[in-house]
């Protein structure tokens, strides 16, 4: 074999060497893209609709449908003077028998349907005919002072893909259950639909459905206890503030503290808190995919490093002759420096196209849920950028590798 | 701040003292290539070394230029000692008072002739300006004013050993030294390159020594040494 196909053969070894590097490192660099645009993506929209809502303190008890006396609990909340709506709602799983048809499972949710309305945020008011067509607005008539003596209206609203898929229309008469069996079952009207993008509501509300609280009580046995004992069960209240009171934190945090002394046994927590605490789980979470994404770039940047020494052993002759001729040191890692950062550059350009390209593809075939986060994705310049300092930084790094080899070539073993 | 002018380095006295040089042999001596060797280089002297194989010419020269340490004794440009200097300031040496032509060329693939031949002007950090002046006047100087842009594969030979030499005489140098600058070519092309080096050696004034096999390639220098295991045997003018 000839010198010169020998040298030609190495050089595309090193070749092939340096191109699996730059595209094991844009791997690497595609990761945190992918992993911190769809997190962020996905806290922003968390915390946008924390922001947006229309109540700004939640009351909430251990366990499941741990709140009792749900209703009393909203006439006493009521009476604080900047409270303008307080909504207490129990969510239970049941089944739906239309006529003739076998059992849908549903998420239901029981609330008073004035306050309910008016502690929804602005994007989810609009998808619900107003008033909604449950009957009494504070639902105060069947529960009727704990004794669940008065008038039910046994209406129901679902939402519209339920409809859709089951083909129901308003003023049909449906069977709702506690358990897959039909004969115990209790018979309801269906009296609205309401709208639904399930990016709004997530992808559980899909199929769900909304009725009194009273009635939810009583068909899942959260009405009375053992004994004829009042439960009135609920999970949580959602107490919405009203005029500048909403967006003015010292009174919201006032009027936690008063709802927190008069019920000690509950968590109650402000709208800031939920923040809070949203933001500081977020932050956790991005904390995490850097350390997911350091693990995938310090073996990306390894291999650079190596790829580069390999580069100086295959010029080797090259470097020597600059060296011999007595070309500085510096100037020799300078030319380094910039060969590992456009080697850096093409990765971090190929690794964010190859990140979007894999968000977008999420987005194209992924599971509903997985759609719905790929659809929230965002692409912060800021990070990104942070990304490509920090990529470039570890490529420069990286060149401190192949200058130290450079620099210890034996001048005359490599010139003879 | 300006840079100085670029004017000629002067030819430079090199001297010799005492220099061992001792590679690892593998085994459990290390093996000597030069024994101990003294010798002086005068400014303007021509001089060529020989020796058979194995005997230390190559060593001796690039201990001269200092491209090694010596692993014992020194030498010393212009009375000042630099074999075993840093690595710095001998690079620094090398920049401005030695230059190379290697008996397989050792152009840069990726550069053309003229850049080549700019490469320790770059490393001197001259103007662009200057630079391509100055490489396209020693192109010319050497017979290659139509090659400038070729690259080092589309050159023969004897036209790639022409570009080391003026590659060699770029930054002016006081010492060129030349290990078997022959050795590549055929004849026609070998005695060419070596009365292009010998009159570039006249007109600069710079000290020449020549390592080569060839004993007609000997006889042409002014003064011949010759070294066997690593000593010098014989010096038709010693100083």
């Amino acid at each position: 074999m000839s010198a010169r196909s020998c040298t030609g053969g190495r050089l595309r070894h090193a070749r092939l060497q340096t191109v699996l590097t730059v595209l094991g490192l844009a791997v690497a660099v595609a990761l945190p893209v992918v992993l911190i645009s769809v997190g962020d993506g996905v806290a922003s929209h968390e915390l946008a609709q924390l922001e947006s809502s229309a109540f700004q303190i939640t009351v909430s008890a251990a366990g499941e449908h741990g709140i009792r006396n749900a209703h009393s609990m909203a006439d006493s909340l009521d009476s604080i003077g900047p409270v303008a709506a307080v909504s207490p709602v129990l969510s239970d799983a049941i089944d739906l028998f239309p006529p003739g048809q076998a059992a849908i499972p549903l998420l239901a949710e029981g609330v008073e349907p004035g306050p309910f309305l008016a502690t929804l945020a602005p994007e989810e008011t609009a998808l619900f005919p107003h008033p909604l067509p449950l009957g009494d607005p504070l639902d105060s008539r069947h529960w009727a002072n704990g004794t669940y003596q008065g008038p039910a209206t046994q209406l129901l609203m679902v939402s519209s893909p339920i409809a859709r898929q089951d083909h129901l229309a308003i003023g049909e008469s449906v069977i709702l259950a506690a358990v897959p069996n039909r004969t115990g079952g209790v018979p309801f009207v269906l009296s609205g639909i309401f709208g639904l993008p399930p990016a709004v509501l997530g992808p559980t509300a899909a199929f769900a459905a909304l009725l009194p609280l009273s009635d939810l009580q009583l068909l899942t046995g959260n009405a009375l206890g053992s004994g004829g004992v009042e439960r009135d069960a609920a999970d949580t209240v959602e107490v919405g503030l009203s005029g500048s009171a909403a967006t003015d934190p010292a009174t919201v945090t006032r009027v936690a503290a008063e709802i927190q002394a008069a019920y000690p046994y509950y968590a109650v927590t402000t709208e800031t808190q939920a923040i809070s605490q949203e933001e500081g789980a977020a932050a956790i979470l991005e904390g995490f995919y850097w350390a997911l994404s350091s693990a995938a770039l310090a073996v990306g940047l390894l291999f650079l490093g190596l790829v580069l020494v390999r580069r100086v052993e295959t010029r080797r002759t090259s470097i020597a002759v600059a060296r011999a001729i007595g070309q500085p040191a510096r100037q020799i890692a300078r030319a380094l420096a910039l060969e590992a950062l456009g080697l850096a550059a093409v990765a971090i350009l190929m690794g964010i196209f190859l990140g979007a390209a894999a968000v977008g593809l999420l987005d194209l075939l992924g599971s509903p849920t997985v759609r719905e986060a790929a659809g929230l994705a965002v692409f912060d310049i800021g990070t990104l950028a942070l990304l490509a300092f920090v990529v470039s930084g570890l490529a420069l790094a990286a060149s401190l590798l192949a200058t130290r080899a450079a620099l210890r070539l034996p001048l005359g073993g490599s010139l003879r | 701040m300006s840079l100085p002018p670029f004017v000629p380095h002067p030819p430079l006295a090199v001297r010799a003292e005492r220099l061992v040089k001792r590679f690892r042999s593998g085994g459990p001596e290390d093996r000597a290539a030069l024994a101990g060797v003294d010798l002086s280089i005068p400014p303007g002297a021509y001089l060529s070394v020989e020796g058979p194989s194995g005997g230390g010419k190559t060593t001796l020269l690039n201990l001269l230029g200092l491209l090694e340490t010596p692993t014992e004794g020194e030498v010393f440009f212009a009375g000042v000692p630099m074999g075993s200097a840093r690595e710095r300031d001998r690079a620094r040496r090398r920049l401005t008072g030695v230059g190379f032509i290697f008996q397989r060329f050792f152009l840069i693939p990726t550069m053309t002739a003229r850049e080549n031949v700019e490469l320790p002007l770059r490393a001197l950090g001259r103007p662009r300006a200057e630079r391509r002046a100055r490489a396209e006047e020693l192109l010319r100087e050497v017979g290659l004013s139509r090659r400038l842009e070729a690259y080092p594969h589309e050159l023969s030979g004897g036209e790639e050993q022409r570009v080391a030499v003026a590659r060699a005489l770029a930054n002016r140098p006081g010492l060129l030294l030349a290990d078997e600058p022959t050795g590549e070519l055929d004849r026609a092309n070998g005695e060419a390159v070596l009365q292009l080096l010998e009159q570039l050696q006249r007109s600069s004034g710079a000290s020449l020594v020549v390592v080569t096999h060839d004993p007609k390639v000997a006889a042409r220098a002014r003064r011949h040494l010759t070294l066997e295991d690593g000593r010098i045997v014989s010096d038709s003018a010693p100083e």
